[in-house]
């Protein structure tokens, strides 16, 4: 998986490419994650365009992410997802934890 | 992954697929759910039957590698793909574990689970599929796809 990180002024961005699934993948962006707390970037939007699928792994890692980020001030927002992805979440009821954004701009300036 | 091919009808419909063991890795896993991909779309199953099926065994690999084999490499998944004497698909992974009850999973889609990091799979997997049946205490999983 590719995990592209941009810093705006409202939010990091993260954008990611590929399966988000137990491996490489979901360490990968636990580390990006991660960091991003511990620098005090509690706004993060995850652009999941490119993202055909997410697995319970996948899942976990951004639920518990986003209890994190709230606890701090903060959240998670998701653009694009992909529409498995989106039946992934719904199937798990956690569909409505997170605001969904058509676009990285809408969802960075919805922090502001 | 070491592949033990058995392609072609049985005596009564029935016809293997795939057969594979493989050890208990993360990178097994796509091996194997990429090997049941094409196959599924040799078969012009469609992309959405295709999705849940490469999504239910993507969860139930990562529990044998998990749970089963406790990701211990030294270990092997065994895994094979059969369509019934119906047409339907099967799926059926086995790891060398003791297996798990039922009734000790949580419910993930109550409040109290909802932001947990775990605990989804075997929800997912009988979400995803049509029929779900566990064996040998657990450490079976049989799974069809109509």
């Amino acid at each position: 998986m590719d995990i592209n990180v941009r810093k705006r002024a409202q939010a990091q961005l993260i954008q990611l490419r590929g399966p988000l699934r137990m491996g490489p993948a979901v360490d990968g962006l636990r580390q990006t994650m991660e960091e991003a707390l511990g620098n005090g970037d509690t706004r993060l939007v995850i652009n999941l365009a490119e993202v055909p699928m997410i697995d319970s792994s996948g899942i976990g890692l951004l639920v518990r992410f986003l209890a994190s980020a709230k606890q701090r001030g903060g959240s998670i927002k998701l653009v694009q997802p992909s529409k498995f992805a989106v039946q992934t979440l719904r199937l798990v009821g956690v569909l409505n934890l997170f605001e969904i954004f058509d676009n990285d701009d809408a969802a960075a300036e919805s922090f502001a | 992954m070491v592949d033990e091919p058995v392609a072609g009808s049985g005596t009564s419909g029935f016809s293997e697929l795939l057969n594979v063991s493989v050890p208990a890795t993360t990178q097994s896993i796509g091996q194997v759910t990429g090997a049941i991909s094409e196959i599924l779309l040799k078969m012009d199953v469609p992309e959405n039957k295709r999705f849940e099926i490469d999504l239910a065994v993507q969860e139930a690999l990562a529990n044998a590698v998990l749970h089963g084999c406790n990701g211990d490499a030294s270990k092997t998944i065994h895994c094979r793909l059969n369509t019934d004497h119906e047409g339907h698909i099967v799926i059926t992974v086995t790891d060398p574990g003791p297996g798990f009850k039922l009734e000790d999973l949580k419910d993930p889609q109550q409040p109290e689970n909802l932001y947990g990091d775990h605990g989804r799979g075997v929800y997912l997997i009988r979400q995803l599929m049509d029929h779900v049946q566990f064996d040998r205490g657990g450490s079976e999983i049989r799974m069809w796809k109509y």
